[in-house]
């Protein structure tokens, strides 16, 4: 699902954000990515959904790999993504049910199924009732909810989630993550980015550990 | 297309959402645009029912021959046997002075009264000659020549004065054309191109969810064609009401005028005008999104 050898990412300023990064993950795997603020850990989930490229190395996506300009196919590889984002990206004056259902017109779900899988979402996310509440009257917990299920409805194949417990009390934090952990099965890997690395239950996921930019990885 | 056919609805939302966001600006475009609709919707009108009359005068292939007041009936019927023999006359008719007065006060309808002013019967006898369309030149130079003729009268100066008119209608109608169809697209483009910049935000979203070109674009396609589509459906309405309003300040005191049918000409005009603005539209929104493409 994600092959990278010796990827490093250098923005245009100069700035070198991710260095050597040698990363396998499989379909079913649960991936979290720990390290302090500045580490690295957004860079390399924007390269994950191709908004940057490798400065050099070669990383391969769903079994192929994408430059810059390459519009069509990245569209297709975000089509397969389930991104979400550290400021949630959620669309002002639409209620929560829209932004849901937005996430999802333009892939290949029925009509039919479109609705449903939207409401599912939200009962899962346990915002039923907030259905048609505009998202600028939803809580950021509330809103970190509804990003998520956006992600849900969407049944991605690979889950990016950038630091979806910031923010959160423990016990919010905690139901946020096993959502997503939830979301994992046979075809779905899950990618987490957090630095509560307290929060991180204590199994046999694995751990990347990201410093200025070096990747370790820790079995836990 | 099974996914435009189902996300139509989402469109035609989105298409609201942009306008109201704006709304000041889009109004005022609308209006505007309807504004130019109908200038153009007018200067067609003009020019079709100028082609019209012209047609329909062409076809009235009739001269009038004066002839000697004092002529002596037998005299006159003699004339018309003659004029009848000259190839490409049809029918020669012969109208008396007060036959002539019966047919103005016919044409004129309600106005007839101004003919209650003159003394004496202001009309002359004459003899109308019905021809063949193809023989108009021919058949003048015979019966002016024909012996007891005084004066031809045929309706070509008529036609030529109305042509020179038509001619400059249309010379108007092609600068209006002209003129609309800019006008429409530099306003469509600009209010696609801002709409597109207020919406920087969403649209980056959508890029980022995976989001083709096709389905993030379709709403401000939307946008500007209903404005411009709507435009041209108001100026259609207008003008059909201007022009019924026309035809019968027109129509009434000048019921000889051939104007045409009123019911196909406005017809005509609303799929003419609203297909136009429908087309602007689109390549307004068209040039639009591509320029804010072209820009980021
Ligand atoms: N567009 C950019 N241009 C230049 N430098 C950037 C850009 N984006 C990030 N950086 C730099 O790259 C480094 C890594 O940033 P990144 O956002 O990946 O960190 P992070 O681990 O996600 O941090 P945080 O936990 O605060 O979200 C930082 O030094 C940051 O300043
Ligand atoms: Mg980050």
């Amino acid at each position: 699902m994600i092959a990278a050898k010796n990827v490093s990412l250098q923005y245009p300023d100069g700035t070198v954000a991710l260095k050597n990064i040698n990363l396998s993950v499989k379909p079913g795997e649960l991936v979290y990515i720990t390290g302090p603020s500045g580490s690295g850990k957004t860079s390399l989930l924007k390269l994950l959904m191709a908004m940057e490229f490798p400065t050099t190395g070669t990383l391969e996506i769903m079994g192929r790999s994408y430059g810059k300009g390459q519009t069509g196919p990245i569209r297709q590889l975000r089509r397969m993504l389930g991104p979400v984002f550290q400021d949630f990206k959620l669309i002002k004056g639409r209620t929560a049910l829209e932004n849901i259902m937005l996430g999802m017109r333009f892939l290949d779900i029925p009509a039919s199924e479109m609705k449903k899988n939207a409401t599912e979402a939200l009962a899962r996310v346990g915002l039923k009732k907030k259905a048609n509440t505009p998202v600028e009257n939803l809580s950021w917990g509330e809103c970190q909810r509804i990003s998520i299920a956006r992600v849900l409805a969407r049944k991605p194949l690979l889950i990016l989630a950038d630091e979806p417990t910031g923010n959160l009390d423990r016990e919010n934090a905690l139901n946020i993550l096993e959502l997503l952990v939830g979301c994992k099965d046979e075809q779905t890997a899950v990618l987490i980015t957090t630095h509560a690395t307290h929060l991180i239950p204590a199994n046999q996921n694995r751990i990347i550990r990201l410093k200025e930019g070096v990747m370790e990885e820790a079995e836990a | 297309m099974k996914q435009l056919l189902h996300n139509l609805g989402y469109f035609f939302h989105e298409a609201g959402i942009i306008i109201r966001m704006n709304l000041l600006s889009h109004l005022t475009s609308f209006f505007s645009m309807a504004l130019i609709f109908l200038i153009l919707a007018m200067v067609l009108a003009g020019w079709w029912a100028g082609n019209y009359v012209i047609a329909a005068i062409k076809n009235e292939a009739e001269i009038s021959a004066y002839y000697a007041e004092d002529m002596s009936r037998d005299a006159v019927l003699r004339l018309a046997e003659e004029l009848q023999k000259i190839a490409g006359v049809k029918e020669v008719l012969l109208v008396s002075a007060e036959d002539a007065y019966k047919r103005m006060e016919e044409m004129l309808g309600k106005e007839a009264r101004v003919l209650t002013y003159f003394d004496d019967n202001p009309f002359s006898p004459i003899l109308e000659i019905k021809i063949d369309l193809a023989a108009m030149e021919q058949v003048l130079q015979s019966v002016q020549q024909t012996d007891g003729i005084e004066y031809v009268r045929d309706n070509r100066e008529v036609l030529d004065r109305l042509r020179q008119l038509a001619g400059a209608v249309r010379f108007l109608g092609y600068l209006i054309i002209t003129a609309v169809g800019i006008s429409t697209l530099v306003i469509i483009s600009h209010l696609i191109r801002t709409g597109i910049e207020n919406n920087r935000e969403q649209i980056n979203t959508l890029l980022l969810l995976g989001a083709p070109d096709s389905f993030i674009a379709f709403p401000f396609l939307l946008t500007g064609l209903l404005l411009s589509a709507g435009g041209g459906i108001l100026a259609a309405v207008l003008a059909g009401y201007a022009l019924r309003y026309l035809f019968a300040r027109v129509g009434e005191p000048l019921p000889f005028l051939p104007l045409p049918p009123l019911g196909g000409l406005v017809l005509k005009l609303a799929v003419f005008i609203i297909l136009l603005s429908a087309l602007l539209g689109l390549a307004g929104s068209l040039s639009g999104l591509h320029t804010a493409k072209s820009r980021s």
